[in-house]
């Protein structure tokens, strides 16, 4: 039995421990109804779980404008210092723009990670126009969250994700999904053969023991807490990872000490 | 579900699903044989090639056997029949006269033929499984149109999405739903306890409405 199971069943936030989710999103999207996808609506269900910080990337940034995706994302961090943090996103059919984002994003402090999105953008990871965005994350020691997703994604499968991470060990490389519901076993195959893999467990098909499964044969300091909130509530998420069967430190970890260990978030405007 | 916190199950077997309907259904009613917390969903196919009973005889074994839903997998992708009334019409009025619950699977049947079964049967429950994020446009003005249009909530995990379906239509349309054991409950749960909702609505939505459906059940 979980130690945070009263807490999760009586509906509290879980707060003697601290939880950042590193995969989010915001805004509105071309083909769903997002009820909760307004920056105050995001802190408003955050606060009901307990997650101390979110960082986010527009849902614009990858079928869309991805200059008005950032801009919309440097306001949402404006307005809620010290809880929401960004992710830049970037486009590599773009990529002097990209680079021109990057540049403008990062004069922000809050702006801690690069969002890409493949399948969303229609570039390969492994597109020679990517190198310069990679280049960038590398100099900044960056996490860069790359949606993957089965094996049938031209753009970012799982296989082509790992040997673009093996390619380039000097950034910090997030599996967006771990490759989706039934990715599960061959990310993390790739995870162990390549130490700068984190796993990412955000999904809504949330296959059954997953968490269990990724901290028995990988360990729990490459599991990264994530949400897609808001296309997808992050009230379950917390749910999978504390009433998961593994132990305290574990959960500690994977909710937020894992992120701490690699990113340095600027608190100071709430302070 | 004990690691999740769920006390009761409605269940059907993947064999029923994925190979034979019948051998599914009795390899089932074998398996959760004396097991108090796990009650029986049947999968059904119309009854013309004579591989389940006609209606009325199927009727009365899934009372004998405690049935306390029912789900079809219509389409030549899967169980190779149509819902149309020229079809499944004589099972599918049995049910809406039984008021059966009677689920489908939303990347199975689409939302013009969910459309025409509402209008078709309205006395059938008809539960919507693996609505996710993506159906809130198709799910609005049917639930506006028709009472007896449910969604389990295995996939249903749009931000903000329980909440807003109970502002606009009450804490009716929802039945709590795992998908387990493909997915975790843990999740599922999750989304339950934490939603900004009265406690009265969170009871609906973890059970009450999906008791109230089996209550209603052969009237």
């Amino acid at each position: 039995m979980s130690e945070y199971s009263e807490r999760i069943h009586a509906g509290l936030p879980l707060d003697d421990l601290e939880i950042i989710d590193l995969h989010a999103h915001l805004g509105p999207y071309f083909n769903m109804h997002i009820p909760a996808g307004d920056p105050d609506s995001m802190i408003r269900i955050m606060d009901r779980c307990g997650i101390q910080k979110t960082v986010l990337s527009p849902n614009l940034g990858w079928q869309s404008d991805f200059v008005l995706a950032n801009t919309m994302m440097l306001e949402a961090l404006k307005a809620h210092r010290g809880r929401l943090y960004g992710a830049c996103a970037v486009n590599g059919h773009y990529p002097e723009l990209s680079l021109d984002e990057l540049n403008r994003c990062f004069q922000e402090r809050h702006v801690v990670m690069i969002k890409i999105h493949p399948a969303g953008t229609k570039c390969r990871l492994d597109d020679r126009r990517m190198e310069r965005i990679y280049d960038f994350a590398a100099q900044h020691r960056l996490f860069i969250l790359a949606h993957t997703w089965l094996d049938n994604d031209p753009y970012g499968n799982q296989d082509l994700f790992a040997s673009v991470a093996k390619s380039r060990p000097d950034i910090l490389w997030i599996m967006g999904h771990s490759g989706g519901p039934y990715g599960s076993a061959h990310a993390v195959e790739l995870a162990r053969e390549i130490p700068n893999i984190f796993l990412d467990i955000a999904l809504s098909m949330c296959p059954a023991r997953q968490i269990e499964f990724f901290v028995k044969e990988l360990g729990a300091e490459r599991v990264l807490f994530g949400t897609d909130n808001p296309f997808i509530d992050p009230r379950p998420q917390i749910g999978r990872v504390g009433l998961a069967r593994i132990s305290h430190q574990d959960r500690v970890n994977i909710f937020g000490a894992n992120a701490r260990r690699y990113i340095r978030f600027d608190e100071s405007a709430v302070l | 579900m004990a690691t999740a916190g769920i006390e009761e199950a409605l269940v059907y077997h993947a064999v029923a699903r994925d190979a034979h309907p019948p051998l599914g259904n009795s390899l089932l009613m074998e398996e959760i044989k004396g097991c108090r917390e796990l009650h029986p969903v049947w999968v059904l196919l119309p009854h013309h090639t004579g591989e389940i009973p006609p209606p009325d005889q199927l009727l009365c074994e899934m009372k004998a056997h405690g049935v306390q839903a029912v789900r079809m997998y219509p389409g030549r992708d899967h169980h190779s029949f149509s819902l149309a009334e020229w079809c499944a019409g004589e099972l599918l009025s049995a049910l809406d006269t039984a008021r059966i619950p009677l689920v489908l699977d939303t990347e199975i049947v689409g939302w013009e033929e969910v459309f025409s079964l509402l209008k078709s049967y309205p006395r059938l429950p008809l539960i919507m499984a693996n609505c996710s994020y993506r159906h809130n446009r198709f799910l609005y003005p049917l639930f506006e149109k028709f009472k007896n249009l449910y969604v389990e909530t295995s996939r249903f995990m749009g931000g903000g999405a329980i909440e807003d379906v109970v502002r606009h239509f009450g804490a009716r349309p929802l039945l709590f739903g795992t998908n387990m054991p493909y997915y975790t409950g843990t999740a599922a749960v999750a989304l339950v306890t934490y939603a900004d909702l009265t406690a009265q609505d969170q009871e609906a939505i973890a059970g009450g409405n999906l008791r109230r459906l089996i209550r209603e059940m052969w009237p």
